[in-house]
């Protein structure tokens, strides 16, 4: 164990001048700001989701102007066309028969030339003739699933598979552009979302602000009116609101800003609380500030970090609840888009067109993560004492 | 603590006082008023139709009216279906509601008591985060997608159970899963982190010191403190279920009180709707009221002041 400790006597010597260099902090100092980012950006599943949010903005707000068709261009010829499409090939033509018997025209490529006009029906046999540039093109419905026939009468099967090509995700049943509607749907909800949680944001940080900056019986007043309202389930009188206002965009937005706001008063009160016998205040009252300019430029400031946190948390449960009112049938109203109207107008239709409501379904799951995984990843970089 | 429990229940009353106060104001602010349909009603109808339900008396006489209604337990005739009452409406849907309601609360506190532990338990390991990972699925899709895609699945594609309808115990099956999903997920995270943070206390090493079996520690010592957070939650979940039911009713054809509501709502049968507002808030709130109560009885740190 004991090991002799050999002292030379240079060690005793002063040391250089340039050893003064081994104490310099050689890396950059950085900001708040940065130190913020840096946490959030190597949290992987922050930083993912950060992306998937800048993505969908992207498919939002700039994919309406990249599609030829509006979220109301109907073409009911070509309603309930899937994004992969089952087609007969007759004679190097390719035919795609529809639930309610109709044959489209499909092009090699996958894009939908026309509906054949119907000639005649025969209705003892269950065939319908179409006329297909002056040929006629048996549709027999006597079995299912219904077949075009060939000239000996047989059935022909429905062996070529093609993507739809003219409509990337398919059409609902008026025939409009799913994927348009989808980007539209998608615009809404954000939009809506993000005022909502704004809005929110900005009542929640002046009560609860005023609350605890004022203490006091009005601090305990405005409380007691939070946990009243607390205690109200808030989902009907959302729908309440609804119900009194006409279906539209500022209706859903004034009904989901008027209650949600609680939690962000709650908050912001805590908070303040704890800030407000801080010595910067003192200084501030001291040299003769005024009692909003200590509020809104001293405390809420510093307080920021909970309720960007708080913020960003709200954000999927505004497009949670929106989704949810679309899909109880009062939110936006037609022939306008949001995901959860979306959802309603595809269960019905949910056997044979199961498309129809995945794909904004699976919209709403990516929207909801994105969100969640950034307000995780912000409350871990914004204040890493909160972390579990 | 008397006087906490007395405190609780004025301002529960106090609460169900402005509730139908607001519900009430809301529903009378209603453009146009009840009577207002697409083909105009002539103006000696709307008239008579005001006297017959009292809408042409003053509004603090009809709301005086309105509460001595709902002392009574009447919640008033129905505006759209002539010769229903509102209470009707309740009588009909709530037992079923509350029936699934209930089924789906024991399958919630099943399956996510067993997922939490398991997770809290295996900490770090592929048990937690395979837990994890269903959890936030849970907490992310909504229960309308849940729905829809068990739909999909089991009924279309696999035809193992019904699409709609309570007729047997198959029909209950989807449903329940789909109204618990987002309950579960949350409740078994909450009650992970809470039994890992109990785990980390004293008296548990006091415990495993004393040579007790792990088994023992987990359900004698530990559990107990760490299911106190859970059952504050269960109030607010009671809450999910209900408004969770009005998709889930809908999307399962189940005769409920949900389904009542939402129709009453697509169709603007005021009295209806209002009426089912204060009678789902009443039991809301009074649910959250015997939690709290619960929750007095089961830990005696808590004294309230």
């Amino acid at each position: 164990m004991s090991k002799e400790i050999i002292v030379s006597p240079a060690d005793w010597e002063p040391l250089d001048i340039e050893n003064d260099l081994r104490e310099k902090i050689w890396s950059t100092q950085r900001t708040f700001a940065e130190d913020v980012w840096f946490r959030f950006s190597h949290k992987k599943s922050a930083f993912a989701g950060l992306l998937i949010i800048l993505l969908l903005m992207l498919f939002a707000f700039v994919g309406p102007y990249l599609t030829p068709y509006s979220f109301d261009t109907q073409t009911l010829d070509f309603s309930n066309i899937p994004p992969l499409m089952e087609v007969t090939n007759v004679d190097d033509n390719l035919f795609y028969i529809t639930a309610n018997l109709k044959v489209i025209h499909v092009g090699n490529n996958g894009k939908l030339l026309a509906a054949l006009p119907k000639l005649k029906e025969d209705t003892a046999q269950k065939i319908i003739y179409y006329d297909f540039n002056g040929r006629e093109l048996p549709l027999s419905y006597q079995k299912k699933p219904a077949a075009i026939l060939n000239h000996e009468g047989k059935r022909l099967r429905r062996d070529n598979k093609v993507w739809n090509t003219s409509y990337w995700l398919g059409t609902d049943g008026l025939g409009r552009d799913l994927l348009t509607r989808l980007m539209y749907g998608t615009k809404i909800s954000l939009i809506v979302a993000l005022i909502a949680t704004f809005v929110n944001m900005t009542i929640g940080m002046i009560y609860g602000g005023i609350s605890a900056f004022a203490g006091g019986s009005v601090d305990t007043v405005m409380m007691r009116i939070v946990d009243i309202i607390s205690t109200v389930p808030l989902t009907l009188y959302v729908i309440l609101i609804m119900v009194i206002m006409t279906d539209g965009f500022l209706s859903i937005i004034i009904a989901l800003s008027s209650v949600y706001w609680v939690t962000m008063a709650r908050v912001v009160r805590g908070q303040i609380y704890s800030l407000k016998e801080n010595e910067f205040v003192y200084a501030a009252k001291t040299i003769g500030s005024s009692q909003s300019t200590i509020l809104f430029r001293h405390l809420l400031p510093n307080a920021m970090g909970p309720i960007l946190v708080t913020a960003t948390m709200m954000i999927p449960s505004a497009i949670f609840m929106e989704a949810f009112l679309g899909f109880i049938g009062i939110g936006i109203a037609a022939p306008m888009a949001s995901l959860g109207t979306m959802c309603n107008d595809s269960i019905q239709a949910l056997r044979s067109n199961p498309y129809q409501l995945f794909f904004p379904s699976l919209m709403i799951c990516i929207i909801m993560f994105a969100f969640n995984y950034v307000g995780d990843g912000l409350r871990d970089a914004l204040d890493p004492k909160l972390k579990k | 603590m008397y006087r906490y429990i007395l405190k609780r229940i004025v301002m529960t009353f106090l609460t169900l006082f402005i509730i139908i106060l607001l519900t009430f104001i809301f529903m009378h602010s209603v453009p146009g008023g009840p009577f207002t349909r697409e083909k105009e009603l002539p103006p000696k109808v709307v008239e008579a139709l005001n006297k017959k339900y009292h809408l042409d008396d003053p509004y603090p006489k009809q709301f005086f009216d309105y509460l001595k209604g709902l002392v009574q337990l009447d919640l008033g005739p129905s505006f759209k279906y002539i010769g229903k009452d509102v209470n009707d409406f309740i009588i009909d849907g709530f037992p079923v509601s509350a029936k699934l309601g209930l089924i789906t609360l024991v399958f919630i506190l099943l399956a996510a008591l067993p997922l939490g532990i398991l997770a809290a338990l295996k900490n770090g390991k592929w048990q937690d985060a395979f837990v994890m990972t269903l959890a936030t699925l849970g907490v992310t899709i909504p229960s309308f997608v849940i729905a829809t895609m068990l739909i999909y699945f089991f009924s279309y594609r696999l035809e193992l159970l019904p699409t709609f309808g309570l007729d047997s115990w198959k029909g209950y099956i989807l449903p329940v899963i789909a109204l618990g999903g987002y309950s579960i997920s949350f409740i078994a995270r909450l009650m992970r982190s809470s039994l890992l943070e109990v785990m980390k206390q004293d008296y548990i090493r006091t415990a495993r010191m004393k040579g007790q079996t792990e088994f023992k520690i987990v359900t004698y010592h530990a559990l107990r403190n760490a299911l106190i957070p859970v059952i504050t939650i269960l109030g607010p979940t009671v809450a999910g279920l209900l408004t969770g039911s009005f998709v889930i009713e809908k999307i399962f054809a189940i005769p409920g009180m949900g389904v009542h509501f939402v129709e009453s709502v697509a169709q603007r049968d005021y009295t209806a709707i209002m009426g089912m507002t204060i009678f789902y808030a009443t039991f809301l709130i009074v649910m959250i009221f015997v939690v709290d109560m619960f929750y007095l009885l089961i830990d005696p740190r808590i004294k309230y002041e």
